[in-house]
């Protein structure tokens, strides 16, 4: 039986969020109008996001994909390098990569499981060498973005269910894996395996992780903490 | 990076597809596994791009194979078999391959001969060609020189005489041939490229209006002019003042282009392709890949070392080049360069059971196009990424290079470009002139320096476009690729886990921006200070 490490990735390895990764797409038209106009509609809508992410995050998720619409995959893709590098490489936390060559180290398979979109997950995995993701898509006709997101959208409940897919198909042993999250939206996912640790865990993910005696680790200090069952296997 | 999910995307549709991909079914006609158990195959060129790769893939991927002798020249005071284990294995696609077979297996199965193609039977000595005798079952022929526009004896003598040797060590060998040779020896052509078309006697021209009648291409008639053409000018070097190696550079251009070639280069392969056709009672294949850029997945994705690549375009499109000439309607034949060794070990399987075409396309257009002008765009986005940045070089440059985005441009309107930028760069050198003048040269000189440096810069840019320039605006070619589709799916379903050719899967979006420009800027760029003089 193999065993895996499961990322959630906003919060938990770096802390961005999916409106700020619009806004560059937004700032980044092929012209300067379209760019200012689109830009403005995204600030426009943050206090909708905001609404709608206490309602429901899977229906933040969908109605703030449609932002996307119209814009051709090739340009997703290829400006999702600068992104990664402006956005996204600094606000990367301080132990995230030195977690992941650990779990890596220990044998765990390294999973990411996020709701960010594959072309934008793509250059954070290749930098922290994790091979196989688990992430949302857009649909596309014809190159072009429709909005709209492919089911199953990753959010929420789905996650675990990915996992134990994931886990079923890759003949994966729960019980032994791991999984790491900062939000108690992830607690389903946190639940299903053997190995859940609250990381840099929200107010009520805290409470749940003392409640349920979890280990919590914060990755933005800059000594590892990491929880006895990583460093006590380590040692042997 | 895989991703754990029910889609996949179709590049060719450019939706994704819900499903797993199609379980790859040969018809088990032939054996890859078969074909290579027991079998020695001798290669020549295993130490190019391709080469490497090839003798990568076929190390991993066919243990039964029993014998591989490699050809390697011998550099100066290095011996073949030295730069064998110390250059060419330890390069980086073979490393890991060498770590995971282990040093004695590979030593067991691998024999290095030194030899050289200039001379004849390749320069293999004596008695090692006594050895080989009968015990070769097929040699793939990788050599040649890849330069477009090189004084024509470096061209014609490894291309033509070259494989005139080799076909001579395989007639001795008493082995099957398997040739790589270029797409483009299709030479200036537009539209849909077949392979059967008839090889020998070909030269692009013909059939086109601008064919004299009774006009035949024949390459003895090639060599007599060439040997002709080669002393005449060689001779002439106390007459004329140009230097000898210029005026071989242009014959050999000059000459290509009389009978439609884009250059020196196809012109010779198309040469040595001819002559192998050509030869009585010889069982071969030809392999004519596209343009071999970096790799897909094996040995690992994104490795590169080829300069006749689109690397020099690439780096080009990093440095912040605006205006690309290009067919708006047209696709870049490019193709990865492990689906290249993977095409190359299909075909020599096909070859080995008798069951092969005689030429094959190596190419990805028939299938799945990337058009030109979308590459156009991946430049732009490129050089926004490396200028937004920048810390160093002037400021202004920078927000131009990264703000500004790329187009797609006439080549009449490259040309008036060009005009404008050398008229105003001459304004300015005259204003520095004057300033040096008055102020003295001081004061003036580093900045006519870094003018100099510019103009030498942009030339420099200018010249790699131009060699570009058949490939991306002169000319559009889609080659067919039904033949290798076809030996391929001859195989059977164990062959295909190890060899497949499935270009109809690479999204060409991720492969340009994660794969390949990764892939160039991690091991070309280090090698490339400023462009190619």
């Amino acid at each position: 039986m193999n065993k895996a490490a499961f990322y959630d990735l906003d919060g938990t390895l770096l802390s961005c969020n999916l409106v700020q990764m619009q806004g560059y797409y937004a700032r980044n038209h092929r012209s300067i109008l379209k760019s200012a106009y689109q830009f403005s509609k995204v600030v426009l809508s943050v206090p909708l996001f905001f609404g709608l992410d206490l309602y429901s995050r899977a229906t933040f998720n969908r109605f703030s994909f449609r932002a996307y619409r119209g814009m051709h995959r090739d340009r997703l893709i290829g400006l999702a390098d600068d992104l990664f590098e402006v956005t996204l490489k600094p606000a990367i936390f301080r132990q995230a990569e030195a977690l992941i060559n650990t779990t890596k180290d220990l044998g765990y398979r390294n999973v990411l499981v996020t709701g960010t979109l594959d072309f934008q997950v793509r250059p954070i995995a290749l930098h922290f060498g994790i091979d196989e993701v688990i992430c949302n898509r857009l649909e596309f006709r014809n190159h072009i973005a429709t909005g709209r997101v492919l089911s199953p959208l990753l959010a929420e409940l789905q996650k675990e269910r990915s996992i134990r897919e994931y886990a079923a198909e890759q003949n994966i042993d729960l019980a032994e894996s791991c999984a790491f999250s900062d939000s108690s939206a992830d607690l389903p996912m946190l639940s299903a395996v053997g190995h859940p640790v609250a990381t840099n865990p929200t107010r009520r993910l805290r409470r749940v992780a003392v409640e349920r005696h979890w280990p919590i680790l914060e990755l933005r200090e800059n000594t590892s903490n990491f929880p006895p069952f990583l460093s006590v296997a380590k040692v042997h | 990076m895989k991703s754990r999910t029910t889609w996949r995307w179709n590049p060719v549709r450019g939706e994704y597809e819900s499903g797993d991909p199609p379980s790859l079914r040969g018809t088990a006609e032939i054996s890859a596994i078969d074909a290579f158990s027991n079998k020695t195959m001798l290669l020549l060129g295993g130490t190019g791009f391709v080469g490497k790769v090839l003798l990568a893939m076929v190390l991993d991927r066919f243990p039964e194979l029993k014998h591989l002798i490699v050809q390697v020249r011998r550099k100066k005071n290095m011996s073949g078999e030295q730069r064998f284990y110390s250059e060419v294995l330890q390069s980086p696609p073979l490393r890991g391959i060498v770590d995971q077979i282990g040093e004695t297996v590979m030593r067991n199965k691998v024999q290095v001969v030194e030899g050289d193609l200039d001379q004849p039977l390749c320069g293999i000595p004596a008695e090692q060609l006594e050895q080989l005798k009968g015990k070769v079952d097929i040699v793939v022929n990788l050599a040649g020189v890849v330069d477009f526009d090189p004084p024509v004896n470096e061209s014609v003598e490894p291309n033509v005489y070259g494989t005139r040797h080799i076909i001579e060590l395989v007639k001795l060998l008493d082995a099957r041939l398997v040739h790589v040779s270029t797409a483009y020896v299709a030479g200036k052509k537009n539209g849909r490229i077949s392979e059967e078309t008839p090889i020998e006697g070909y030269f692009p021209r013909r059939g086109e209006k601008s064919e004299n009648p009774g006009e035949r291409f024949s390459v003895d008639e090639e060599l007599n002019w060439y040997e002709q053409f080669v002393k005449e000018t060689r001779e002439s070097r106390a007459t004329n003042p140009r230097p000898v190696r210029e005026r071989l550079r242009e014959g050999g251009m000059q000459r290509a282009d009389f009978w439609g070639w884009t250059n020196t280069y196809t012109y010779t392969k198309s040469m040595g392709e001819q002559l192998i056709s050509a030869t009585p009672d010889l069982t071969y294949a030809i392999i004519r890949p596209a343009i071999v850029e970096s790799s897909l997945r094996f040995p690992f994705p994104g490795w590169n070392e080829g300069f006749t690549t689109s690397a020099p375009l690439v780096l080009m499109g990093g440095e912040g080049v605006k205006g690309w000439p290009v067919r708006k309607d047209g696709p870049l034949e490019i193709i990865p360069v492990d689906l290249v060794a993977a095409g190359i070990l299909i075909v020599t399987a096909a070859v080995l059971c008798g069951k092969n075409k005689r030429v094959y396309h190596l190419a990805s257009a028939d299938e799945n196009p990337i058009m030109l002008p979308r590459l156009v765009a991946f430049l732009g986005m490129n050089s926004r990424y490396k200028h937004k940045h920048k810390k160093s070089g002037n400021r202004l440059a920078n927000i131009w290079k990264a703000y500004v985005e790329t187009q797609v441009i006439s080549v009449q309107s490259l040309q008036s470009r060009r005009a404008r930028l050398h008229r105003g760069l001459d304004v300015i050198h005259a204003a520095l002139t004057l300033g040096k003048t008055l102020f003295g040269p001081t004061r003036m000189g580093r900045y006519l320096k870094s003018l100099r440096d510019t103009r030498r810069q942009i030339r420099a840019q200018e010249i790699t476009l131009d060699k570009f320039l058949p490939f991306m605006f002169h000319n559009s070619f889609i080659f067919e690729t039904r033949n290798i589709r076809q030996a391929a799916g001859m195989l059977t379903d164990d062959d295909l886990k190890r060899v497949q050719w499935d270009p109809e899967t690479i999204d060409w979006a991720d492969y340009w921006v994660n794969i390949h420009t990764k892939g160039i800027e991690k091991w070309i760029r280090p090698g490339f200070t400023g462009p190619k003089k």
